[in-house]
């Protein structure tokens, strides 16, 4: 399971989002890479009700945000009672990142 | 330097106005604020309001002059969500110190509860996600504000009965002011057992979704009432989006409270009133501790033992802030302006507090991304 991020050559700050440059340094170097998914539960939420007709899950489901161990923190969708410090391994899916509970096997 | 007063203060009552669309909330929000502040519209010489969602045009500046016969040597609209109001008065002190304005009407409103359907209220709120990384999860602003609690909970020790106790506390302020949306009192108990929204956060840790209007007018002279003086103002721009939020989440709060207090020459223990934007009881507790007003995790609790009520050391929104008064958008924090003018010139009726001399204001926009801090003092 890997995680599209971007980083920086002249800082080695790793990142999500597309820029053309670093938002530590400045520095103009940056490159798109696959960092390896594995991570720890920032915050989650379990959300009950979709902001759109079309994601609505009975029962709700799981918003996290994940500090990856590559350096990032992104979010993503997941089990709904993920906890704070839990590891877990993030991959994508047609709508996004998505997190599985523990450590890549 | 010409300094700047917040001399007109009106609001319109928060909750439902069928029919009503935004600039005909704005236009009696200003009608008000101009007698509030006992001005002739052609007095206004700058004029600054905010977006509407239900009026999503790229021109408001000149859209609400045209509406109120302004010819304004100087005219715009702000876009730093809940932050704008607060904003716009920021923008208004440097238009005045920098000669290009004397008295800046500040004004905005929106029909966003019976404007739109609920539905695409949300959906339309939920866009300030990251459209690629956040939106398309399925995120809404509760599911946003949500992971800030979840966060705040964990690092703190708080509890949820704590969180709790700031929207009780909203609900009894709003209970006396006749113009708030939400007056039914409430208890802790209610809020845990209210609706679950977004995990740890229930329906009733949320504010409402209200119409109404806010009308603020800056000016370089104070006006015929108390002279309510802006002393200081701050911004902090941290973020957008709460993937890219820093650890610290009272981060933004701190950078923006500091500059304003340095600029204004006081401390946080010099304030006597508070007005600090509260668009779910997290953003609340963040704030307040982040402000220097409640020790880490002690928010709820301060506010359980009667530290912000009207009778105690430091009151907290009057008139019942976001979560009991009401959040039309730009106008939501507006009314903590209105309401902390109100009170420090002691014409707040039903809600006032000790009259204060001094008060603090803070807002952010987005998820703890733009902030604005305020503050204010009675001068004679």
């Amino acid at each position: 399971m890997t995680v599209p991020l971007m980083r920086c050559e002249a800082c080695a700050a790793v990142w999500q989002f597309a820029r053309a440059l670093c938002p530590d340094c400045g520095g103009r170097k940056v490159e798109s890479f696959l960092a390896d998914g594995a991570g720890t539960v920032f915050s989650a939420t379990h959300v009950r009700r979709s902001p759109a007709p079309e994601w609505e899950v009975e029962g709700g489901y799981g918003i996290a945000l994940v500090t990856l161990d590559a350096g990032a923190r992104v979010m993503v969708r997941g089990p709904i009672d993920l906890a704070i410090d839990e590891r877990v391994t993030v991959g994508e899916d047609e709508r996004g990142l998505v997190a599985t509970r523990g450590d890549p096997t | 330097m010409p300094s700047s007063h917040l001399v007109g203060v009106a609001v319109t009552r928060y909750g439902k106005h069928p029919g009503l669309g935004p600039l005909e909330l704005m236009e009696q929000a200003a009608i008000a604020a101009l007698d509030d502040a006992g001005l002739e519209r052609d007095e206004i010489d700058g004029l600054i309001t905010g977006y509407a969602t239900t009026l999503p045009h790229y021109m408001m500046g000149t859209v609400v002059c045209e509406r109120l016969g302004l010819k304004p040597r100087h005219a715009h609209e702000v876009r730093t969500g809940g932050a704008t109001g607060a904003m716009a008065i920021v923008l208004a002190t440097h238009l005045i110190k920098a000669g290009a304005a004397r008295k800046v009407l500040v004004v905005a409103g929106e029909n966003r509860l019976t404007g739109q359907s609920r539905d695409d209220a949300v959906k339309t709120l939920a866009t300030v996600g990251h459209p690629v990384h956040e939106v398309p999860l399925g995120a809404s602003i509760p599911a946003y504000y949500a992971l800030l609690a979840a966060r705040y909970l964990h690092e703190t020790g708080a509890r949820e009965e704590e969180l709790a106790a700031l929207a009780v506390l909203m609900r009894r302020h709003a209970a006396a002011h006749p113009d708030a949306q939400l007056r039914q009192p409430i208890t802790v108990q209610d809020v845990m057992t209210s609706k679950p929204v977004a995990s740890p956060l229930k329906l009733l840790d949320c504010c409402p979704i209200s119409d109404g209007a806010a009308a603020i007018i800056v000016s370089a002279e104070p006006g015929a009432k108390a002279a309510i003086q802006v002393i200081g103002t701050g911004e902090a721009h941290t973020h957008q989006h709460v993937s890219e939020m820093p650890d610290d989440l009272g981060l933004g709060a701190k950078i923006a409270s500091g500059r304003a207090l340095e600029a204004a020459g006081r401390r946080p223990a010099d304030m006597q009133l508070l007005g600090i934007y509260d668009s779910f009881t997290p953003t609340l507790a963040i704030f307040l501790e982040a402000l220097g007003f409640s020790g880490r995790g002690q928010a709820g609790r301060d506010a359980a033992a009667g530290a912000f009520n009207l009778t105690g050391p430091l009151p907290l929104n009057p008139h019942g802030g976001l979560l009991s008064f009401g959040h039309p958008g730009v106008a939501g924090f507006m009314a903590h302006v209105v309401e902390v003018v109100r009170q420090m010139r002691g014409e707040a009726g039903p809600t006032q507090a000790r009259p204060a001399s001094s008060a603090f204001l803070h807002a952010d926009g987005g998820v703890l991304s733009s902030h604005v801090s305020l503050v204010l003092e009675r001068v004679t």
